[in-house]
């Protein structure tokens, strides 16, 4: 059982952490709709010190206007299930 | 590893990293040309668009391809050069165009693909496709519809995409190789109507 | 990278070629090798971790098989698996 479903309304982290992250700068501290859960994968952030864990990846969807301001647009990201939270 | 190497050419740079990898027992010169070899004669947009083209001829195969991309591509014989990630393909209707983008650096099916063009990997594709997707695709010539939904993914991890373009006009009279010979790798890409 | 302005008009023009240069299809030999020889993990992520350490003055002017050959020199180095000069 994964943490998020498909529907789930998440939160990207806002800490830009020091190492390397597959989470984009742009999407940080912004809101979307998970679209789909994808298989589990190793966590990059990890994988890069040796350590392979495996993670829930769901492609989360989300809008231009969340992300830029405006726009009709929408962006999906595949993030790891640490770079998310429940939305507030 | 010392500063020097920052002031050769880069040819020679690459020449003697090369050497010093054989020294070390690293990577072989078969090794090198075979892997070049292989994406010359194996990795192409031919690929990606054969897939399209048979989609575009069998509603079933592109059911199989919209659930299951890598054994969508296994099928027409591109199994061992999509292994390592999940392959999704994204379909364009008249309602919703899909492009691709990596922001991060520049990921993308490459068996299906081929190598990926300049453009794709320029800053400002990897900078502007998800902020003004509209104003890139003029740059390319596309201009959609205002009511076009536009979805834009980045392959940021381990998920490499395939657009799977609007079915071309005419299709029923054509065979699947006339088929596969209309996509070209920016429609692969999103970049081109197909 | 995603979503910074002043990066200008996307230059569109492919001329399909794989590769612009010799040593650039060498580089990406070079990279492929390494990874089947797991010196480069299977999904990359050291590499990309790699690239992204590059001072980013230095990452904007190189080319795309640039910082994959900084990269892969950068990883060779850390690990001590070349012989010193």
């Amino acid at each position: 059982m994964t943490k998020f479903a498909a529907g789930s309304r998440v939160r990207a982290q806002v800490a830009d952490p020091d190492g390397h992250t597959r989470l984009p700068r742009y999407a940080r501290g912004h809101t979307g709709e998970v679209v789909e859960v994808r298989a589990a994968w190793q966590l990059p952030d990890e994988a890069v010190r040796g350590v392979f864990r495996a993670e829930p990846v769901y492609a989360v969807r989300f809008n231009a206007a969340e992300l830029w301001g405006s726009g009709s647009h929408s962006v999906i990201l595949d993030l790891w299930e640490s770079y998310l939270e429940e939305a507030p | 590893m010392s500063g020097e190497h920052g002031e050769l050419p880069i040819a020679a740079r690459v020449r003697r990293l090369e050497e010093r990898l054989i020294a070390a027992g690293l990577a072989t010169d078969e090794e090198l040309d075979e892997i070049l070899e292989r994406v010359f004669t194996s990795a192409s947009p031919v690929n990606g668009a054969r897939m399209v083209a048979r989609s575009w001829k069998d509603p079933d195969y592109r059911d199989r391809l919209l659930a299951d991309g890598n054994a969508a591509a296994a099928e027409l014989g591109f199994g061992a050069g999509t292994r390592g990630y999940l392959l999704k393909a994204v379909e364009n209707t008249p309602d919703v165009h899909n492009m691709i983008v990596c922001t991060l650096c520049s990921c993308y099916p490459t068996a299906l693909l081929g190598p990926s063009p300049s453009w794709y990997k320029s800053f400002a594709y990897r900078s502007r496709a998800v902020r003004e997707p509209r104003a890139v695709l003029a740059e390319f010539g596309l201009e959609l519809p205002d009511s076009t939904e536009i979805r834009v993914w980045d392959a940021n991890s381990e998920t490499r995409y395939l657009v799977l373009p609007l079915r071309a006009e005419g299709a029923d009279e054509m065979d699947e190789s006339e088929l596969a010979s209309l996509v070209t790798r920016n429609g692969l890409i999103g970049t081109a109507i197909r | 990278m995603g979503g910074q302005t002043g990066f200008g008009p996307v230059p569109v023009e492919d001329d399909g070629q794989f590769f612009h240069a010799d040593w650039e299809a060498r580089v990406y030999a070079i990279v492929r090798v390494l990874q089947r020889r797991g010196v480069i993990n299977a999904a990359f992520d050291d590499l990309r971790d790699a690239i992204e350490r590059i001072p980013p003055a230095e990452y904007l002017t190189m080319s795309y098989y640039e910082r994959w050959l900084r990269a892969a020199e950068m990883l060779l180095a850390e690990r001590k698996l070349l012989a010193d000069d």
